[in-house]
């Protein structure tokens, strides 16, 4: 209330306010430090980058593996259940995904890896081929020690010189004289 | 007759605290997982009887094959087969408890008979072991039978032995 009373009178302040004598008594007051953002420092702490970092991974290996992955193996586990064994019904040979129970393992027998039986018969076609070639090299072989202890069939034997690559290195040295002329 | 339930307050205190975990597993059980499961069958894989070992040529190497993958589909059998017999076995010793000595002999010298003959078929072949290993070591026994009598009667000196 005498401040109200007073505010008619602030010129006369100002004036005073800005003598030297006054200046003085503002440079001694204690600095209370509430609210405002205090003296500006840098503080010097140990590092929380390591407590940091665990969380960040914790929190990335919790959300994006842990939760995903409980998720589906409970609703696989709950809502679709294991399958129940039944005897194989007469005239019907069951997919090769239909020999798993847990429906996780009849996807993966499904839709990722190929069938036993596709693996099997492709293992067995490719032994077959490696086994005709082994008997013709053995073929191959007992005709050549043959003829190399006879001597009486030279047509096999030797191979005489082939035109094919003298006409090849003819051409591009046709082509090089064409672009370089005579050196 | 039906469980009387518990019959002291020991009993009752035991059984409240085993409850405590078990009720509320079962009333999930039956409650929410069993009614929502889906219901479709899975088949047991038959294979078909292809030729064995003995049964192909030396330089047949498709059928030689196929006889090893046979033989080892026939080890996994003969392995659960051996597996029942001894869980039988073990069940009988642990519910006859102290008179399993003449209670049990009959499934212990079944068991120890099926066992012998496991390890005379399968026995000492190693990790590779093939059909065809498999085939020459009974080839083995057979010419030792001939030569020395059966597994088990001790071998003779050369001059001894029977065949010769």
């Amino acid at each position: 209330m005498p401040i109200i009373s007073k505010l008619s009178n602030i010129s006369q302040f100002q004036s005073l306010l800005r003598s030297p004598v006054a200046c003085n008594i503002f440079k001694n007051v204690a600095a209370r430090g509430m609210g405002g953002h205090g003296p500006r420092t840098f503080p010097m702490v140990p590092t929380k980058m390591q407590w940091h970092k665990f969380k960040d991974t914790l929190h990335f290996y919790v959300m994006l593996g842990a939760i995903p992955s409980f998720a589906l193996i409970f609703y696989c586990n709950v809502f679709i259940g294991p399958a129940t064994l039944t005897e194989i019904p007469e005239g019907y040979t069951p997919k090769h995904w239909e020999y798993h129970a847990h429906p996780i393992s009849r996807f993966i027998a499904r839709y990722i890896y190929p069938s036993p039986q596709e693996e099997y018969e492709k293992t067995l076609h490719t032994i077959y081929l490696e086994q005709e070639k082994m008997k013709i090299r053995k073929l191959e072989k007992e005709i050549k020690e043959k003829m190399a202890e006879r001597r009486d069939y030279q047509a096999y034997y030797y191979r005489p010189v082939i035109a094919k690559y003298h006409r090849v290195a003819k051409q591009v040295a046709d082509e090089l004289e064409a672009l370089e002329g005579d050196r | 007759m039906p469980d009387p339930g518990p019959q002291n307050t020991f009993a009752a205190f035991s059984a409240a605290v085993y409850n405590m975990i078990d009720k509320p597993v079962i009333w999930f059980r039956e409650r929410v997982v069993e009614p929502n499961r889906k219901h479709y069958p899975w088949y047991h894989q038959q294979f078909r009887r292809v030729p064995t070992i003995d049964q192909c040529y030396t330089d047949d190497y498709v059928c030689i094959y196929e006889a090893d993958a046979q033989f080892k589909r026939d080890k996994l059998v003969d392995n659960e087969i051996l597996s029942i017999l001894r869980g039988r076995f073990e069940d009988c010793v642990l519910y006859e408890a102290p008179d399993h000595m003449t209670k049990c002999v009959d499934l212990k010298d079944a068991y120890e008979k099926a066992a012998g003959n496991w390890f005379a078929k399968y026995g000492d072949l190693g990790a590779t072991g093939k059909a065809k290993e498999c085939y020459m070591k009974q080839k083995h026994r057979l010419l030792w039978e001939r030569r020395h009598g059966k597994v088990g009667s001790g071998m003779k000196t050369k001059e001894e032995s029977i065949e010769e």
